[in-house]
């Protein structure tokens, strides 16, 4: 049983950490750089540790100063959420070196899969389909040789990458250097490491990825699919499970291959397999994320395993708790991002001045962020994540866009009215989702189909707001509309006997 | 546009294509909202200002609009082309005095960790280049002056 764990993150998944945590009556500490003070999930935790530091670098990746804090608290664990030091080698090992538990699978199984081309090579060991490619040693030459051999559309990716970054598509020869070059900055800017390789660009095809679970008891399953096609610039924006194109013995299918891919790392804890489906059928392993994944709320909704208490349960040494599983309905899920969708989906910041969240039936919201809070650059610029689940698809479809028409962000541009008009799309409604769908969809951009008259109507209601000096006065006074309120501490006083 | 006022009541007529609206009251409450009545329908809309713009959500979109004070007037015609958000220049592609083509890739900005890449809206000459690869810009700032025929 663990009794103190660190989480090694911040935003929305260390307030799901957190959370996890106090269910199973687990202390948690929650450490932050300076420009997080105040938020939300540095409240929400038991103790919370600014650190020291400005950059990334200095704060949530240092592994020195983040392992300095565990030893004052007297953590017993660490919980690396995603991202940051979640993939890093070095981080599982030099937790464990400090006699903690880190909550995740080996140090060896890390560095197996998160190099993407050691992954690869793995992966054909253990008769895993990988998509057709090269792995590249060496630099912008060596990546043009190969991509000739692998013939275009290619994509190019950082053999250390995820997220999208470092990674490039290729439609012609006469391309490929300025791409090579780009990719391979970008890689080196964002991992320290520049290795770039070649895979085949598969168009068309589906991104299904399959949820496992792994305990030190000899146990691994697999939690069925996630279907996350629907991505602009290579990261996820809509992601369902299960999948409209995987009939059972598929399921099963990639199923077992997953369960295979987890078996040949000896992996232990929560990891995802992700596949590219084809249209012909044909499921091919991209990479596996030895992590809690972002859009891990999907699987919990249709499965009914909490994955986050299971990974605090199987890093406790116990077995999961979860063994038959009854797969139920459908669920959901939309990333809420700062961005501008009608303009190329560029990152955007901003002051949360109104956060409405939707309410009701059938309804999880992941998010780090409340009213109040402001949008930085300085890091990622989602802001929530927004679950649906109901009995069929259909029916999931409309609860989210209900909840998307609920959902109500003023103060920075956001993606919720993309988001709610993909809900209508009739492609998505007839499930015909593809990674290439947004630029299918839109090959020229995306613009909100919005009347003049909704633009008169809410020019009219701002003047108004202006003239009357309403929305102003109220975003000061925060609720208070009634004049005057007198703070308590003026009107009690409290006398000692 | 026509808005009117009657002791703490605001209600305002717009008028496009002969059609007229009318706004309602506006409804003090934590959210910001305001009703406005279109064609004998209440519909809801939310508002909010920050220091420089309103925002307003109302039938499903939100909209931005900037307070622009007098004498300022929002660039575009002059074909300046500014930097999306904060972030840093890594690489100028260009020169001055260059011709370029529509949709030809200018300059590359890093910011969110993304590189995202700054392409001529036309055809055009190069006649000013406002930052070196290297240097932090501001969201908003004049990276370069595209001069077209």
């Amino acid at each position: 049983m663990l009794k103190r764990v660190l989480i090694a993150n911040r935003g929305e998944i260390a307030c799901r950490i957190i959370r996890a945590c106090k269910e199973a009556g687990i202390e948690s500490i929650a450490i932050h750089a300076a420009n997080d003070s105040g938020a939300l999930f540095t409240e929400l935790a038991d103790i919370a540790v600014e650190l020291e530091g400005n950059t990334i670098a200095e704060t949530y990746l240092n592994i020195e100063q983040i392992l300095n804090i565990a030893k004052d608290v007297a953590a017993d664990s660490i919980h690396p959420g995603y991202g940051f030091l979640s993939e890093r080698a070095e981080f599982a090992s030099a937790v464990i070196e400090a006699d903690l538990i880190w909550i995740g699978p080996s140090p060896q199984a890390i560095i197996e899969m998160g190099d993407k081309m050691t992954a690869r090579r793995t992966m054909r060991a253990a008769e895993v389909p990988v998509i057709p490619g090269e792995e590249v040693e060496g630099g912008v030459e060596e990546i043009i040789a190969a991509a000739a051999k692998v013939g275009y559309p290619l994509l190019l990716k950082a053999s250390a990458g995820g997220g999208g970054k470092g990674m490039r598509a290729v439609h012609s020869p006469e391309d490929v250097r300025e791409a090579a070059e780009g990719a391979m900055r970008e890689a080196l800017n964002s991992f320290g490491d520049d290795r770039v390789y070649v895979e085949r660009l598969l168009s068309g095809s589906r991104h299904i990825e399959i949820q496992v679970l792994a305990d030190n008891h000899g146990n691994t399953i697999h939690l069925g699919e996630r279907e996350c096609s629907i991505q602009r610039r290579h990261q996820k924006v809509f992601e369902e499970s299960p999948s409209v194109a995987l009939e059972p013995d598929l399921r099963q299918q990639m199923g077992e291959a997953a369960i295979a891919a987890a078996e040949a790392v000896a992996f232990v804890g929560a990891g995802t397999v992700e596949f590219l489906l084809t249209p012909k059928g044909e499921f091919f392993f991209l990479e596996m994320n030895t992590r809690i994944q972002v859009e891990h709320p999907v699987t919990e909704l249709v499965t009914g395993v909490d994955l986050v208490r299971e990974q605090l349960r199987i890093a406790a040494g116990e077995k999961m708790s979860c063994e038959e599983l009854q797969m139920r309905g459908h669920a959901i899920e939309v990333r809420l991002y700062a961005e501008d969708p009608s303009n190329n989906f560029l990152p955007a910041i901003g002051d949360l001045l109104t956060f409405i969240a939707p309410q009701g039936p059938g309804i999880r919201l992941d998010t780090g962020v409340r009213q109040g809070d402001a949008v930085t650059p300085d890091y990622d610029p989602m802001l929530a994540k927004l679950i649906v689940w109901a009995p069929s698809r259909q029916e999931a479809l409309q609860r989210l866009a209900r909840a998307l028409d609920e959902f109500i962000i003023l103060g920075c541009i956001t993606n919720i009215r993309f988001l709610r008009e993909l809900c209508d799309h009739p492609d998505v409604i007839d499930g015909w989702t593809t990674t290439d769908m947004i630029e299918r969809l839109w090959p020229d951009g995306w613009s909100p189909d919005m009347t003049g008259r909704t633009l008169d109507a809410a020019y009219l209601a701002v003047n108004a707001a202006e003239a009357s000096g309403y929305g102003r006065k109220n975003m000061n006074s925060g609720s208070s509309n009634d004049g005057e309120s007198a703070t308590p501490f003026a009107t009690l006083s409290r006398r000692y006997p | 546009m026509e808005l009117s006022y009657l002791g703490d009541d605001i209600s305002g007529t717009i008028t496009r294509d002969g059609q007229s609206f009318i706004l309602g009251d506006i409804v003090a409450d934590v959210d910001n909202a305001v009703w406005i009545t279109i064609d004998g329908r209440r519909q809801q809309a939310h508002v909010a200002a920050s220091k420089d713009a309103w925002w307003v959500h109302f039938a499903g979109h939100t909209i931005r609009f900037d307070i622009v004070e007098a004498g300022f007037t929002a660039s575009g015609s002059g074909g300046g082309l500014t930097a999306p958000m904060p972030g840093k220049v890594l690489e100028v592609l260009v020169e001055t005095g260059q011709n370029v083509i529509e949709g030809q890739a200018l300059l590359v900005l890093e910011a969110m960790k993304m590189e995202h890449r700054i392409l001529a809206p036309k055809d055009g000459e190069i006649t000013a280049i406002h930052f070196n690869a290297g240097q932090q810009v501001t969201g908003g700032a004049l990276l370069l002056d595209l001069q077209s025929e």
